[in-house]
């Protein structure tokens, strides 16, 4: 048997970076996945004293429905679960009874199946929902169809992207933290868990962003595009510390989406919003990977092209109160981010007491990073304001804090949403969110870079007030 | 390294993955290869020796 590498032309490569694959790249990504599970299916076949009944009937004719049914994504996640229980030990792949969802415009056909009964769809990340009712069809339905009318219509070549890899569809139960959940594994090329949409452009969003997970994991698959066994950090995308390859994902996936509402921003102040968030998102991430040493050579390469793809899209003019707001989305994250995965060690604190205490200035201190607990959904009450004010809505939803100190921040009001802070904070010392807002809108760079020092310091000296520490903190210091 | 750019001309990246989709699965199983074979490397590939990254990548609106 003669078999070559895949290999990828450096300009085909580029374009798979900037996330616009061509018709060749995504044929060899859909060949390297299938190899990927021949190679799987392989090894289960191997392990397993006779012949299993999928085997022989399914997996080892070649007819169309045989590599249909090893290309399947389901096929490489069972095996792939098969390896890690042992062949023995996994039970056989169940009949593939989805539901078929077709939906075409302008000559673009997108066919998925919605797997709603497969047990082997719990091992994509998500929770999966029960067998769908006729009316839950009927939305998924309807939903795909007009997701695909504005698809295939205004993104066409996202579009075409997107009917090239996608090829099941698996419900999950909602999170009522979240709109809506989603999820893709590397193990199922073409899968994506996802909670039913709210309505068409949800879904279209929500499969683009997925969709772009798996062309990456595919590329993955291929080449080396992150060094191994680095450190954690920050991702515009999550609460949690993230690897390289997950700052990556989270780049290359809203790269995508930042694509999708730069094409209506002009004509919708939320669309606006969205894209001046994750333009810069974006492009901050990508940097910060191409600094960090954390990318081998292919994935420099690749990382460029994404750069190279959204650095343009940072000088297209949005609505400046859309921009600001955007902004202030952004720096809430970060700020939230610093003050749930950063602490100030006792040493450092001790030293800042004692600083406070006999008059001098605040000394140089480095936050620790604290032990990773694992993935958390965003507590983004002033994000949903701001949403909410963006779409007309009222300003103050049921249950939000929607205090004063939110709206004045989100007015652009800083004095006075300071001082509401300030008030907050003297009640709760250990309030993150107000500790966020207090950074967002202080006049001293050094508080609004570091709230997790200025929290640290706050909590020790109880009897000082914040309005006072956080001018001790953020004077500049002599010498 | 998985990858590489060939000296001079054009660049082209290269992965220790190995085209395999047209091969039969029966054929495959039959196959046996040496440590260091091209097979070899592309199995210990998929089955995740050497690679880095987590297996789920996911999405929440509320971000």
């Amino acid at each position: 048997m003669t078999v070559q590498p895949f290999r990828l032309g450096d300009a085909a490569f580029a374009a798979l970076g900037a996330g616009r694959p061509s018709g060749d790249t995504l044929g060899a990504l859909r060949r390297a996945e299938l190899s990927r599970h021949l190679l799987l299916l392989r090894e289960v076949r191997r392990g397993l004293p006779s012949t299993p009944v999928w085997y022989a009937e399914s997996a080892a004719g070649d007819s169309g429905s045989a590599r249909d049914w090893i290309a399947d994504p389901m096929t490489g996640l069972w095996a792939a679960e098969a390896l890690r229980r042992g062949p023995s030990a996994m039970p056989a792949p169940a009949p593939r009874n989805g539901h078929r969802l077709t939906a075409s415009h302008d000559g673009l056909t997108l066919s998925v199946r919605l797997e709603d009964t497969d047990p082997v769809r719990a091992h994509l990340g998500l929770v999966p929902s029960a067998p769908v009712t006729p009316e839950e069809l009927a939305h998924w339905r309807s939903c795909l169809e007009r997701a695909w009318t504005l698809l295939a219509g205004e993104h066409r070549p996202a579009a075409t992207t997107l009917a090239g890899v996608l090829r099941v569809i698996v419900p999950v139960r909602p999170d009522p933290t979240a709109d809506g959940i989603s999820a893709t594994s590397a193990e199922a090329f073409g899968a994506v868990a996802m909670s039913a949409p709210p309505d068409p452009v949800a879904l279209a969003v929500g499969l683009l962003h997925e969709t772009q997970h798996s062309v990456l994991n595919a590329a993955g698959l291929l080449f080396d595009l992150v060094e191994p066994d680095g450190t954690r950090g920050y991702s515009p995308w999550r609460d949690d510390p993230r690897p390289a390859f997950g700052v990556l994902h989270g780049a290359y996936a809203y790269l995508a989406v930042t694509r999708f509402w730069r094409g209506r921003a002009r004509r919708d102040r939320y669309a606006g919003f969205e894209f001046a968030r994750w333009r810069t998102a974006v492009a901050e991430a990508a940097s910060g990977l191409r600094d960090s040493c954390a990318l081998t050579p292919a994935g420099d390469r690749f990382v460029s092209a994404l750069l190279d793809e959204v650095r343009p899209w940072l000088a297209e003019p949005v609505d400046p109160e859309v921009e600001r707001l955007a902004g202030l989305a952004n720096a809430d994250h970060r700020l939230r981010w610093r003050l749930r995965n950063l602490r100030v060690g006792p040493v450092d604190t001790a030293r800042l007491v004692a600083a406070w205490r006999s008059g001098r200035d605040a000394p140089e201190v480095t936050p620790l990073q604290v032990p990773w607990s694992g993935r958390e959904l965003a507590d983004g009450s002033r994000l949903r304001l701001v949403k909410a004010l963006l779409k007309g809505e009222s300003a103050a939803p049921p249950g939000g804090r929607g205090n004063g100190a939110d709206a004045a921040c989100l007015r652009g009001a800083h004095g006075s949403a300071r001082r509401a802070y300030e008030i907050d904070l003297e009640v709760d010392r250990g309030n993150d969110a107000a500790w966020a807002g207090l950074a967002l809108v202080s006049p001293h760079p050094a508080v609004r870079a570091r709230p997790e020092v200025m929290r640290a310091v706050a909590q020790a000296v109880p009897e000082a007030p914040i309005a006072v520490l956080a001018d001790w903190l953020g004077k500049p210091r002599r010498g | 390294m998985h990858e590489g750019q060939d000296d001079g001309g054009p660049a082209e990246w290269r992965s220790v993955m190995i085209d395999l989709s047209d091969s039969s699965l029966a054929d495959l199983v039959e196959l046996t290869g040496q440590d260091d074979s091209a097979l070899a490397r592309a199995l210990r590939r998929v089955t995740g020796d050497g690679r880095s990254g987590e297996p789920i990548a996911g999405f929440n609106s509320a971000l």
